[in-house]
């Protein structure tokens, strides 16, 4: 008995009479009590599985060819009343940002009580509490008059299980339902999730982008790229030894959490956008992958039915894709002192003025950064390390404490001292949409530095050049506008507006979040190759500890403000000392063994 | 109790802005380039006199100091008496006040009626042949300000058609009773039907003139917000657990759409009290907005000034008002 | 921006408006048939030349006075078109300069231009001008310099809250991190983000200063009696409703045309210069 499955299932996004497919023949299935895993980068069409599931799809998108049944009866055919009926009774789902996912203006208690209604069970009171107890939520009673702006991002995911599950679903589709929230929190919700999966008997399509996760979670997996499935098959096979260049290339490009730290495996370029799927006559992944034949770029390679599958022609070469040949840059000599911080501190007020309060983001923190040094910051959200990142650059005073850049005091912020810091310091923006003037273009805006002393168009001209075949950017880039570059050239351009003057010291703050693991592989190689060339301490924030390890000689890990635990990356994450530190390291998934 | 002491705090912010613009009103009257003085004696008053009459009226003193003065007999609720027409303002002001609130409320309804009902309607039409049309007849229909509505409604309705009385608040011969001054509501209260017809009828032409030119914003924000709150995820989310539609309209984003438009009919009242003297004046109403012509026409200081400040005042109450209510239907904005 | 605003029907239909009644105002001494002023008390008060008892010298009749209807609604136009661009340019100058320095700078500056803003809204601006004219006196200068007292708040609300969203950009952080001075992170990178909002506002705020003028001379507070303006030739055509409606229909309907071109235009900017304002109008 199967709870879904999907035969040839298409969709396609109808514009201007042309229809461009965006999901290609696929095929799943899925038993009851298992979980199926859609993993796969921005852009490969996961989230379009689970809203043709629910056929919520976006305006001009339709299914084009195949059936998709939910035990048993086509969702496709099903009159929309009927098909309505099944949602939220049989079908669940949890959503990506559960922050959003609950209306705002109305209790918890009274949209589990329209629920309830709508699933025509009395007593909502009662079965609400439950529910709620069921997610192990404190004092269940009391949250049923709270708004969801009351509750923290893990509380208000729990209520959307708790919602998901109160009317025993055969089927939970669960769209990155942790993205948004920290690893210690997804650790958790994750049991939970687990739990009452065992609870409901309740099969689960749980789509994500974050490999490591999908292999602790799921029985099976289906690996897409660009809107068709690649690769198949139950999770331990298909992560202990891909078949599919593309799965390789994904698991080679991700730093690990033990081991040696190795090179990554950058993939080149990006995945094709829409548009550019419609001329790929053969294998969609060939223009990046590695094994690439002529044959591939001939036609497409049919996906198999072995019970694990693969979309590849030269399969069995798939294990010879190694990570390139490189020794990482070990603890360089430190140089002298380019950052001295003791006592730091940033109190902010809080409250009204008839009700005053304060909160400390950042307490008593004293660093130090070595010229050429690469030093991490980690916490979760709310933890202040982007406090830190903004009072070292300037763009906060601190309320306690000093700074010593380069040699001088510049904690009073002073005029003088703000020139210092031009000179000594600059900071990379972690959302680079936000981070670059849509207004101007690259490169202008990669030579602001220059632009601020007055420097002549032909020397700014000069350097933007340089910049951008630093940045392994194409030299026509400099004329565009940051809106027609993707994601990765965007932070590549954000990354060179800091390095324009080569400072000391640059500050990042999560450069590499939100970005998908073979872009995120580009850059943190990009970041090694500007070592090696240029002479610059960094000061990394991330809340990504594999990521940090891959990068950073040493490591402070923040927690409610304070730096709880600093030392050199490997002791720290093979030694924690503190409590807090040693809750992170165990919240993040596990490696997969690699082959 | 949160609302009381919402209220409260409001109250401290108003008194303060409420004792600026006194001042900026008094300031901005005492650069008036005719002299109050001259006016009220007969022209064949001498200039002793008038020196007299200035002494007397303290406007020999200086513009500070008068305005102490004045502020000191404002706040034991003596506005001075009408230099043009020798009656206490205060007694001229409670006359007038509630007829104007009258109109401005029942314009304030058919604002916020047509308002809402055009806003779901643009709504509706949203991704439709016929969408761009009805929003160039918003635009359209922003472009007529009330004075105009009023004008016309006169020709068309008033002359072309006859269909509508549209001078004063009653049918010439009746006597209004006058137990709140609130025409609608003291008919009522004497059980006098026909009294109510008549000042129906008279209400209806002023009430649409002021009402209709104040809908189209309304309508727009109303579309505009209901089309964001419908890329919002707990839409979507609401429409997973299989909610119809017609129930995620109502339950869910209209009570998270009106909130900006009812930001925006707090402002609109304040435009729409103030377009109510073009109004009054068209339909010879007998409210605030006539009071205050006639005492501009003939610079009479004392009605100006209290007239003025009495504008303020309503539309710094309905502002609280609104501030309350938003309040009260936004959890978000209620301590934590 | 400019060319993507060229192709929207609202703004094309609202800019041939505009420039249609620009040019009657610019133009109108040759267009006229008749001196504005010219008094006939031997034809008062004629209908259309198409009504019955209508002139054919007299296209839209003539008023009380005798003068040419048609004429005098040309000569409207200038006092129209002056206030329109002189006050909302005026408005536009203070209100959008204290947008950019409470936005930018914040802190106690923006806590005044706030409480300002906020003693400004207090009064319903007809009332507003209506005491602003008594103090001031009549005339075309004091209607502009009434309205732009007025009306800057209309600008300052609007542009300060979106001066501190782009504020708060990180573009603009960094920006100042790389060593912009103030007045250079202003200057390129705030207010190029904020020029579609000022010119949509400016564009909206033209219309409404037309009404506004309008009713200042309906009320005998505009321009002085011996200018000819819309509003004036409404109050004058209000009593001869029965006799000649075109003395009041005319300059009714040439108030509708002006403010609706001016409204289309800024309508059709706000939209293919994607800006997002709060609504809200005289």
């Amino acid at each position: 008995m199967t709870v879904l499955r999907a035969e040839a299932l298409s969709v396609a996004l109808r514009q201007g009479g042309a229809e461009i497919p965006v999901l290609n023949r696929i095929d799943l299935a899925l038993a009851p009590g298992r979980v199926l895993g859609l993993v796969g980068e921005s852009g490969a069409g996961k989230s379009m599985i689970g809203r043709t599931v629910a056929q919520l799809l976006p305006p001009h998108f339709a299914v084009s060819g195949g059936k998709l049944e939910f035990a048993g009866r086509d969702l496709v055919s099903m009159p929309p009343r009927a098909r309505r009926a099944l949602l939220g009774r049989e079908i669940a789902f949890i959503p990506q940002e559960p922050l959003t996912a609950l209306n705002p203006v109305r209790t918890i208690g009274s949209q589990f009580a329209e629920h309830f209604a709508r699933l025509g069970e009395g007593d909502h009171r009662a079965r609400t509490v439950a529910a709620l107890e069921a997610v192990h939520l404190p004092d269940p009673a009391g949250l049923l008059a709270r708004y969801p702006h009351q509750l923290s991002g893990g509380m208000c995911q729990r209520v959307l299980i708790a919602m998901a599950f109160a009317s025993r679903p055969k089927l939970v589709v669960a769209d990155e339902p942790t993205t948004a929230l920290d690893v210690t929190i997804q650790a958790r919700i994750m049991e939970l999730m687990q739990e009452m999966r065992a609870r409901d008997g309740t099969a689960v399509l749980f789509i994500t982008h974050d490999l490591r996760l999908a292999a602790q979670v799921c029985d099976d997996i289906a690996v897409l790229y660009a809107g068709s499935v690649v690769e198949q098959g139950p999770a331990a096979a298909v992560l202990g030894g891909p078949r599919h260049p593309y799965t390789r290339c994904l698991q080679l490009a991700i730093p690990a959490m033990t081991g040696p730290r190795r090179a990554l495996l950058a993939l080149p370029e990006q995945m094709p956008g829409l548009r550019a799927m419609t001329t790929l006559r053969g294998c969609r992944f060939a223009p990046r992958c590695p094994l690439a034949a002529e044959q591939c770029r001939a036609a497409p390679p049919p996906l198999g039915t072995e019970d694990h599958r693969a979309a590849c022609f030269r399969a069995e070469l798939t294990p010879t894709i190694a990570p390139p040949e490189e020794t990482l840059a070990t603890h360089i000599q430190p140089g002298n002192p380019v950052l001295d911080v003791a006592g730091l501190g940033k109190r902010f007020r809080t409250g009204s003025l008839f009700r005053p309060g304060h909160m400390d983001a950042v307490s008593e923190a004293s660093l130090a950064i070595a010229s050429g040094e690469f030093v991490a910051v980690v916490g979760e959200s709310g933890s202040g390390k982007s406090t830190l990142g903004r009072l070292l650059v300037g763009l906060e005073r601190p309320t306690a404490g000093r700074i010593l850049l380069a040699g001088r005091d510049v904690t009073a912020g002073t005029e003088a001292d703000r020139r210092h810091r031009v000179r000594n310091v600059q900071m990379v923006f972690q959302d680079p949409q936000s981070a670059l003037n849509p207004r101007r273009r690259v490169a202008a805006i990669m030579t602001q530095a220059m632009e601020a002393v007055g420097a002549p168009a032909a020397e700014r001209a000069r350097r933007a050049a340089e910049l951008l075949a630093e940045m392994g950017l194409a030299p026509e880039t400099g004329a565009r506008s940051p809106a027609q570059l993707s994601g990765g050239q965007r932070q590549r351009v954000n990354i060179a507006r800091a390095l324009c003057t080569v400072p000391p010291l640059l500050v990042a703050d999560e450069i590499v979040s939100g970005l998908d693991v073979s872009v995120q592989a580009q850059l943190l190689n990009l970041l090694r190759r500007l070592r090696a060339e240029l002479d610059f301490a960094l000061l990394f924030i991330s809340h990504d500890l594999a990521v940090v390890r891959h990068v950073c000689d040493r490591v402070l890990v923040m927690h409610r403000g304070r730096i709880v635990e600093h030392g050199p990356t490997e002791q720290v994450f093979a030694a924690p000392r503190h409590e807090y530190t040693r809750t992170l390291l165990d919240s993040m998934p596990k490696d997969f063994p690699m082959a | 109790m949160q609302l009381l002491a919402t209220l409260g705090r409001r109250l401290l912010v108003v008194l303060p802005i409420l004792f600026v613009v006194s001042a900026l009103l008094f300031t901005a009257l005492r650069v008036l380039p005719v002299d109050p003085a001259a006016m009220s004696m007969p022209p064949t008053a001498t200039r002793d006199e008038i020196e007299a009459a200035r002494r007397a009226m303290g406007l020999d003193q200086p513009l500070p100091q008068q305005y102490a003065i004045w502020l000191g007999h404002v706040v034991h609720g003596d506005f001075g008496r009408s230099i043009h027409l020798r009656r206490d303002v205060v007694e001229l002001v409670r006359q007038t006040l509630p007829a104007t609130i009258e109109l401005a409320l029942c314009a304030m309804l058919v604002a916020a009626v047509l308002g809402l009902a055009g806003g779901l309607l643009l709504f509706a039409l949203r991704d439709n042949p016929a969408e761009p049309v009805a929003e160039t007849g918003t635009t359209l229909m922003m472009s007529v300000p009330e004075f105009l509505w009023a004008l016309l409604f006169i020709f068309v309705f008033g002359v072309a058609l006859q269909a509508m009385p549209f001078t004063g608040r009653l049918d010439p011969g009746m006597i209004r009773p006058d137990i709140t001054g609130f025409l609608l509501l003291d008919a009522l209260l004497a059980g006098r039907l026909d009294i109510l017809r008549s000042a129906a009828a008279h209400m209806v032409l002023p009430a649409f003139a002021l009402g209709i030119a104040f809908a189209p914003p309304i309508m727009r924000v109303l579309r505009s917000s209901l089309l964001d709150v419908y890329h919002e995820d707990y839409i979507h989310q609401a429409r997973l657990r299989g909610l119809s539609e017609t129930r995620i309209l109502l339950r869910h984003a209209l009570k998270n759409a009106i909130l900006p438009t009812l930001t925006l009919m707090g402002v609109q009242f304040g435009f729409l009290f103030g377009g109510s003297l073009l109004v009054e004046v068209i339909y010879s109403y007998p409210g605030l907005g006539n009071l205050m012509v006639d005492a501009v026409r003939n610079a009479d200081l004392p009605i100006i000034q209290a007239v003025g400040l009495t504008y303020c005042v309503v539309v710094l109450v309905i502002n609280s008002v609104v501030d309350g209510l938003y309040l009260t239907l936004n959890p978000r904005l209620r301590a934590r | 921006m400019i060319r993507r605003s060229l192709r929207s029907g609202r703004v094309i239909a609202g800019g041939l408006i505009v420039l249609a009644v620009l040019a009657c105002a610019l133009a109108a001494p040759w267009l006229a048939p008749h001196d504005p002023d010219e008094q006939n008390l031997l034809t008062t008060l004629l209908p259309a030349s198409w009504q019955a008892g209508g002139d054919p010298a007299y296209w839209l009749g003539t008023d009380s006075l005798g003068r040419d209807v048609l004429s005098r609604l040309l000569f409207g136009a200038r006092v129209a078109m002056s206030v329109a661009l002189i006050a909302a340019f005026g408005a536009m100058i203070v209100g959008a300069a204290l947008a950019y320095l409470a936005g930018y700078v914040g802190g106690w500056l923006d806590w005044l231009v706030g409480r300002a803003v906020d003693v400004w809204m207090s009064f319903p601006p007809v009332i507003l001008s209506l005491i602003l004219m008594t103090g001031l006196g009549t005339g075309l200068r004091n209607v502009i310099l009434a309205i732009v007292l007025v009306d800057w708040t209309r600008f300052c609300r609007v542009l300060r809250s979106e001066v501190i969203v782009v504020a708060r950009r990180d573009y603009v952080a960094a920006a100042r991190l790389v060593g912009f001075s103030h007045w250079r992170t202003v200057s390129r990178e705030i207010v190029p983000a904020t020029i579609p909002l000022v010119v949509t506002l400016l564009t909206l705020e033209m219309g409404i200063a037309v009404v506004v003028e309008a009713i200042l001379s309906f009320v005998g507070l505009g321009v002085r009696s011996d200018q000819i303006a819309w509003g004036q030739m409404i109050a004058d055509g209000r009593d001869a409703i029965y006799q000649a409606p075109w003395n009041l229909l005319a300059p009714v309907l040439a108030i509708f045309f002006t403010v609706a071109g001016f409204n289309l235009l800024g309508d059709g900017l706000r939209r293919s210069l994607d800006v997002r304002m709060t609504e809200g109008r005289e």
